[in-house]
């Protein structure tokens, strides 16, 4: 359908109508198709062109409101772009319309992806909803946390509103939220899915990640399913940061998975897995992991060892400790820059405040078009509280007088996270030179390079390399909205539940969420959790169908959700 | 000489096509095949739309307003230096690249079409939008740093430069502030580049650096506090030049710039005269007292920058007011304060803009969308063959081969952002052609045909445009008096077939299409233009006949041949001829060959007859 002809069956679900109402109180959309027939096949008389080359729709989709769809504004959840609508759609949302996907709306998120709750949004917060249909309650702030920054989309897939949805992942945006809705949340490899579209909050940390509630729909979308080429394939030249197609070819030439689907059909889930190695990371058992979740992680660890045969191995993961500091550092840093086009002169509104200089003279903000004063006015009212604040985080440390204390050095902690999961995994990085040991190699001349407190033996990597991590997704499970408002006070805390999922952004590698069960014990609230598997880069598609296995083996022991 | 356009050598390099007949080096080809190119967006912006005469008439101005206001200024020449203080100056020039697309998009670079035609979703930071890094964009550039002497780095990054204006969409200028991919480069300057007498017989400027940069949009103010943008030029590619600050004198910052400007032309890398401005400079000034106690250990006083001046003479002058502006503060016991000033043309101050205080924090990044920019050496090793000549040994060239005037030389190679040279060998070659010469002449060989066809060229075909109507010069060096005219014109005078008077009337003939290319012969024939020159004898009859009862006039040739006078009187050996050529048919009569004749008789009948009685 062309960008200016949108059928009229399409209206925004910011312009409030009845039939949205009941679900009002979860609000995970931004905007929405109004009533859906229940054949697809029945398209609005827009939709007839006989050019149309698009396949019959075989799912549906949700599309977070930060990537660009032609079908809907792309508000990112900001004041500033409540009304944009982009003239182009994002590279990720052709390709899923090329492999059968209608789109049923755009969902909430945090603004600009930046959040853990999906609280800070324009539209309202997102909640969840675990239990089914229950009526709306008077006093929200008991309703869960969807989790955040795509909170919007893990709701609509864990209600069934969308078999698909796409999500943002730039510090564990998807996988928090997967694993707080009892979700699968993936995030692939940094450069496998094109970005094009995608509107940036980190451009070096963010990935176009996805939702389902099974691990298979996300793999067949990756790997390919028979009738169509894996998303894997697909350079994107729009795209400077997407791998070339010789370099897709080469780093999936030293994987397995990628020339055939047998990694889950042909083998039963549990031979899939035997014989695997599967990292434990110390570091990431921390004081503030809830009790539940770490008995969890612990059981499922020891079941696959006993009855799977997989060899559960302690490894250490020495930066990680640093890993979410230097994460607050990057991304807000990039996100401020990446933000500076939202000034009111091409985005978003003008600010028209009358304000009083420090001479008494009272002037016109949008008038004063010398000294910033233009651009302050509508950056003030533009953005909400959270966005401002790692703006001004970001400010602070790309000033001069701070670059050399906190950017580059998160650059240099940047770099020892990778280096830990290079040593860590058995596959050798695709993106370095040489093979795993000339890596290995090179690498020891830099342990001198590493925390004094760290004991020899961790810094030479594990006796035995493993081919995946193991940990959990989040520190807790969904806190109550309530809580979380009243947590805001200390906006700080709440950038500790980025702890698990911060350091495979860092390093650009596959991750994926998949849910557990969590027995009673602990905070005893609903029982949803998150684990999450780690794999070496471009390791995706064994990654996915190890997971896949993973839920299958969980459901058999009663552990899955 | 020979000089592959831009646009030619990046289809070469990066698609591997060559749109040539023939050799790439064939200096006079080249006119033949850039034709192919006169659809170009390249072509139809190098074309210059811009007429000389507003800045001229702004000069004008000045001295109109300097004349009226009675404070003539000292002479510049005579400004050069500050007895007792030293003048430390360092430039950045910024010059746009010479490309057919932007830097990060493959929107076109033309500034002709009306506005906001060329912008792709990047050039207005569409959210979601990304960079894409346009390789032709390293032709030029590395072109322009081969030129300015510099190491051209392997591996150079891109990083970000944050500030809030209307004229940069996406609130930041992509630029490369930690490794730019040319570095310590060399400029030398000669009295010829009218460096300041001081710094002697060459001054050598080294030039720290040189970066790659987006242009900004630009803005049109119209009345009542409204700007209107035209996102045209927002992205296209800039190379920005840094020199050390090594420059003592006024005068040769000026020629600095200047000499830049004909290297970035002579290397076809970028576009627009300095005038029209395609180039702009920012000048940082101090000043720190000379001699005596003063070492070169002693370091540099505090600096001011001047910004955005687009002219040699701005530069010049801005330099020798900020200078003084200093100078008058340190002797009055004061402080110069590190601030950033402006300049206006026709002013005797500079103006502050903004302090220290007010200085922006860039908050440069390095951007994460835009992987290091490797330039391989075989590329650069293939860009500084396919150069040419540089200016300062084709000046030599010119001089030594074509005994052509420094000043003419100069003036060929600086005209029309260099085309004019090319027009130059353009006609030159075709008048070679029809003369029957070759053009590997050697120094020592007559060269007159060549000093004829510069003269016309330069002064000649300066004179069509004085009403202010344009040449239409392209960079392959054609125009509106196409090279072949001009050349069949040049023959004809050089083979004294038509006189200076005829010749000059067909240029205006051709120039005004009044004569259709090719019919420049046809035009002499048909309006009868032939020089049927007088006979030897017929000249002797007239001169004979003017003489008669001149006999005050001959006694002045009898002084000076018995040595009674210094000087030869040629004055009124021109009156004789004067009188010679009113007496004749002057279409028939060349002043030079009336000038020869007459002188003859004098020696050979008047003169000896006078002497004898």
């Amino acid at each position: 359908m062309s960008t200016r002809a949108r059928p009229q069956g399409l209206r925004l679900r910011h312009v409030c109508q009845p039939t949205c109402h009941q679900r009002r109180y979860l609000n995970h959309f931004i905007s929405k198709e109004a009533h859906t027939p229940i054949a697809d096949t029945s398209p609005t008389a827009a939709d007839t062109s006989p050019v149309s080359d698009v396949p019959p729709s075989t799912f549906t989709l949700a599309v977070k409101d930060n990537i660009a769809t032609t079908s809907f504004p792309t508000t990112c959840a900001s004041p500033f772009l409540a009304n944009y609508r982009s003239p182009y759609e994002a590279t990720i949302v052709s390709q899923l319309r090329a492999r059968g996907a209608r789109l049923v709306g755009t969902t909430n998120m945090d603004e600009f992806g930046m959040g853990s709750h999906s609280t800070h949004s324009v539209f309202g917060r997102v909640a969840q909803d675990p239990e089914g249909d229950i009526p709306a309650p008077a006093d929200t702030s008991s309703l869960l946390s969807a989790g955040g920054s795509s909170g919007g989309s893990a709701v609509a897939v864990a209600r069934g509103e969308a078999d698909l949805a796409l999500g943002t992942d730039t510090g564990g945006s998807v996988r928090l939220p997967a694993a707080y809705c009892s979700v699968v949340g993936f995030k692939p490899s940094y450069g496998m899915i094109s970005r094009f579209g995608v509107v940036p909050y980190a451009n070096s940390l963010d990935t176009v990640g996805f939702l389902a509630r099974e691990v298979g729909r996300i793999r067949n979308l990756i790997v390919g399913d028979g009738s169509r080429p894996g998303l894997w394939t697909e350079h994107d030249p729009r795209d400077p940061t997407s791998l070339s197609s010789a370099a897709r070819i080469r780093c999936a030439d030293s994987r397995e998975g990628y020339n055939s689907n047998t990694a889950g059909d042909s083998k039963r889930p549990a031979d899939l897995l035997r014989g695997l190695r599967v990292g434990i990371p110390l570091e990431y058992n921390i004081s503030e992991l809830d009790p539940g979740i770490r008995e969890s992680w612990a059981r499922v660890a020891a079941m696959l060892q006993s009855s799977v045969g997989v060899r559960a191995v302690p490894v250490s993961l020495p930066t990680t400790r640093h890993a979410l500091a230097a994460y607050y550092v990057i991304a807000p840093a990039e996100a401020s820059s990446n933000l500076a086009k939202y000034d009111g002169i091409r985005y978003g509104a003008r600010a028209t405040t009358t304000i009083t200089t420090e001479d008494g003279n009272t002037t016109t903000a949008s008038d004063a078009s010398e000294g910033g004063v233009l651009y302050a006015a509508s950056r003030a009212a533009g953005f909400g509280a959270e966005v401002k604040r790692r703006i001004l985080l970001g400010a602070y440390t790309l000033s001069a007088a701070a670059m050399d204390n906190y950017f580059l050095q998160a650059q240099r902690v940047r770099r020892l996270v990778r280096r830990d999961f290079d040593r860590v995994f058995a596959l050798a990085n695709p993106l370095h030179d040489g093979d795993k040991d000339q890596q290995q190699e090179e690498q020891q001349f830099d342990l001198s390079d590493l925390d004094e407190r760290i004991p020899m033996a961790d810094k030479r990597g594990p006796e035995e390399e493993v081919d995946f991590l193991l940990c959990p997704t989040a520190p807790t499970p969904p806190p109550m909205l309530g809580e979380v408002m009243e947590k805001e006070k200390n906006p700080v805390e709440a950038y500790m539940n980025d702890v698990f999922t911060v350091p495979a952004s860092l390093a650009g590698l596959p991750a994926v969420s998949v849910p557990v069960s969590v027995q009673g014990g602990g905070t005893g609230r609903r029982g949803a959790a998150g684990l999450q598997l780690i794999g070496q880069y471009w390791d995706d598609a064994r990654l996915l169908g190890v997971a896949e296995a993973l839920v299958e083996v969980l459901r058999e022991e009663g552990m899955g959700r | 000489m020979s000089r592959i356009s831009t646009a030619q050598l990046a289809k070469y390099l990066l698609t591997g096509s060559i749109t040539h007949r023939g050799c790439l080096h064939a200096r006079f080809r080249m006119a033949a095949t850039n034709r192919g190119f006169a659809n170009d967006a390249r072509v139809q912006r190098t074309t210059p739309t811009i007429p000389a005469v507003p800045f001229r008439k702004q000069l004008k101005d000045q001295n109109k307003a300097d004349k009226a206001s009675g404070n003539k200024r000292k002479k510049n020449v005579d400004n050069q230096t500050v007895p007792g203080w030293e003048l430390t100056v360092g430039i950045e020039i910024h010059a746009q690249l010479n490309t057919n697309h932007k830097f990060f998009s493959p929107a076109a670079t033309s500034f002709q079409d009306s506005p906001n035609r060329h912008v792709a979703l990047f050039d207005l930071a569409v959210p979601g939008s990304q960079p894409l890094f346009q390789s032709e964009t390293l032709i030029p550039a590395v072109r322009a740093a081969i030129a300015l002497g510099c190491d051209i780095q392997t591996v150079s990054r891109f990083d970000r430069k944050h500030y809030f204006h209307w004229d940069q969409p996406s609130g930041y200028q992509i630029t490369q502030y930690y490794h730019p991919f040319a570095r310590d480069g060399r400029v030398s300057l000669y009295p010829r580049d009218g460096i300041a007498p001081a710094d002697g017989d060459r001054v050598d400027i080294e030039i720290e650096r040189v970066q790659l940069e987006q242009d900004t949009a630009k803005t049109t103010a119209i009345a009542g506090n409204v700007h209107w943008l035209d996102f045209n030029r927002v992205g296209v590619p800039l190379i920005e030049i840094i020199t050390k600050p090594q420059i003592h004198h006024p005068a040769t910052a000026a020629a600095l710039v200047r000499k830049v400007q004909m290297l970035l032309a002579a290397v076809d890398a970028c576009i627009f005269g300095m005038e029209a401005g395609g180039l702009r400079a920012d000048v940082n000034v101090s000043v720190r007292r000379a001699g005596g106690a003063a070492s070169p250990r002693t370091p540099l006083g505090t600096r001011t920058e001047i910004k955005n001046l687009s002219s040699f003479k701005a530069v010049e002058d801005a330099i020798i007011a900020e200078r003084d502006r200093q100078i008058a503060i340190l002797e009055a016991g004061g402080i110069v304060e590190g601030e950033t000033r402006g300049w206006s043309l026709g002013s005797t101050e500079t103006r502050r803009l903004r302090g220290k205080e007010g200085e922006v924090d860039y908050r440069y990044m390095p951007d994460p969308d835009l992987g290091p920019l490797v330039i391989a050496d075989d590329l650069v090793a293939r860009l500084a063959d396919s150069m040419g000549i540089l200016p300062d040994q084709e000046i030599d060239d010119l001089v030594g081969s074509y005994g052509l005037s420094t000043k003419d030389a100069m003036s060929l190679l600086t005209l029309d952002d260099g085309a004019r040279v090319q027009y130059f060998y353009n006609v030159l070659d075709a008048l070679e052609e029809r003369l029957g010469l070759s053009h590997d002449a050697s120094p020592a060989s007559d060269q007159r045909h060549a000093q004829l066809a510069a003269n016309w060229c330069l002064h000649e075909l300066g004179k069509l445009t004085e009403l202010s109507s344009d040449l239409a010069m392209t960079p392959d060096g054609e125009c509106r008096v196409p090279s072949i005219d001009l050349a069949a014109i040049l023959a004809h005078l050089h083979g004294r077939d038509i006189t200076a008077k005829v010749a000059k009337e067909l240029l205006w003939g051709v120039f005004r299409g009044e004569i259709p290319s090719g019919g420049v012969t046809q035009a002499i024939e048909s309006n009868g233009l032939w020089f049927h020159e007088l006979s030897e004898g017929e000249y002797a009859d007239l001169a004979d006949r003017v003489i008669q009862g001149e006999d005050k006039v001959l006694s002045e040739f009898l002084r000076f041949k018995q040595g009674k006078a210094k000087a030869y009187p040629q004055g009124k050996l021109m009156f004789l001829v004067g009188k010679m050529m009113r007496a004749g048919v002057e279409q028939r009569m060349d002043p030079s060959s009336a000038e020869k004749v007459m002188r003859a008789r004098l020696e050979s009948v008047y003169l000896p007859a006078l002497e004898a009685s």
